[in-house]
């Protein structure tokens, strides 16, 4: 009789091959995430993702209910209500202190928002995915953690 | 700044197995699984500069991943997620150029075998299937990097892969799969 350890690496071997033919890495996914890099030599001071109404809310969710989400930079703290229906996102966000900004959301679709003189800033029909929200102040460019919505 | 760029594609080239196994161990769909897969090494460009031990990037992936993925699932968006393999079951799409490696005739066998074994593998229980399917990553992961993954303890690790590969092996024999 077999080691059964040696079987069990068989089957592990055997279980890859199937993974990587009937359930591989999706084309083009690859090339997105070499393109992260590019992303990452943009000067920008980063706002880490503070806190995330989804760690909090146990059995408080679902559809139509906001996501609020703070990312904190040593410069300025972002806000931002995320209400998702039909596969796109309504986004309501705040900038503290309050001050006007440029409001770029990278992500599967492009878009620009402006932020008021009370940092205010809304948009609608945000896609749905990958998203990083990149605040340009007057003296520098603050950009948050990626997050999935 | 070139050797950089060529340093971070040799890292997105070997660990992106394990973050795509980590995605699917979680049951994400194709569409939000390819997000999140986006988001995690977005995420790791934006914090390379800090994180201090290179042999860490690969369980602090899993771990990021991972979060990602309870949170996409905890949004309760409409996923089409389900138990039924079929759904992961991709023989009648165009073949992947894997695929079209192995279409002579005599791999059809093997190809039938490996079908069958990924159908079985789909008949294990929620929890089997999540430690299977990171361990199918390539190169296998660590034990640590399995842990952060999955939010199990280490030395939980062992037993439960045991006792799902001996599952297997008699869903296998039952079917008549050698």
């Amino acid at each position: 009789m077999k080691d059964e350890e040696w079987e069990n690496q068989e089957l592990e071997n055997q279980l890859r091959r199937a993974a990587e033919i009937f359930d591989p890495l999706p084309s083009g996914a690859l090339q997105s995430a070499i393109d992260a890099y590019a992303l990452h030599t943009l000067e920008a001071e980063l706002a880490e993702l503070a806190f995330d109404s989804l760690e909090r809310a146990a059995g408080v969710r679902g559809p139509g209910r906001p996501r609020l989400l703070t990312f904190r930079s040593p410069p300025v703290t972002i806000e931002l209500e995320i209400s998702v229906s039909g596969g796109t996102g309504h986004i309501i966000g705040r900038l503290l202190p309050p001050q006007p900004a440029r409001i770029e959301i990278h992500g599967r679709r492009p878009m620009v928002l402006t932020a008021d003189p009370l940092g205010r800033f809304s948009g609608e029909h945000l896609p749905t995915g990958a998203f990083s929200l990149r605040c340009r102040l007057p003296s520098l460019v603050v950009a948050t953690e990626w997050i999935t919505i | 700044m070139e050797g950089d760029a060529a340093a971070w594609k040799a890292l997105v080239e070997g660990l992106s197995p394990l973050v795509w196994s980590v995605v699917r161990a979680h049951r994400l769909n194709e569409a939000d699984g390819l997000e999140v897969y986006q988001t995690a090494w977005f995420r790791l460009a934006q914090h390379l500069r800090r994180i201090r031990e290179p042999d860490r990037v690969a369980a602090w992936l899993a771990s990021t991943t991972r979060h990602e993925c309870l949170k996409v699932l905890k949004a309760a968006r409409p996923l089409p997620l389900s138990d039924n393999p079929q759904v992961f079951d991709r023989l009648s799409d165009e073949p992947t150029p894997e695929e079209a490696v192995i279409e002579s005739e005599e791999a059809a066998l093997d190809r039938e075998r490996l079908h069958r074994l990924w159908q079985a593998f789909h008949e294990l229980g929620e929890r089997c299937q999540r430690l299977l399917r990171l361990l199918m990553a390539s190169p296998p992961p660590s034990y640590l990097e399995v842990a952060a993954a999955l939010g199990l303890a280490v030395g939980s690790i062992g037993p439960i892969r045991q006792r799902c590969l001996r599952q297997l092996r008699t869903l296998l024999a039952e079917r008549g799969v050698r």
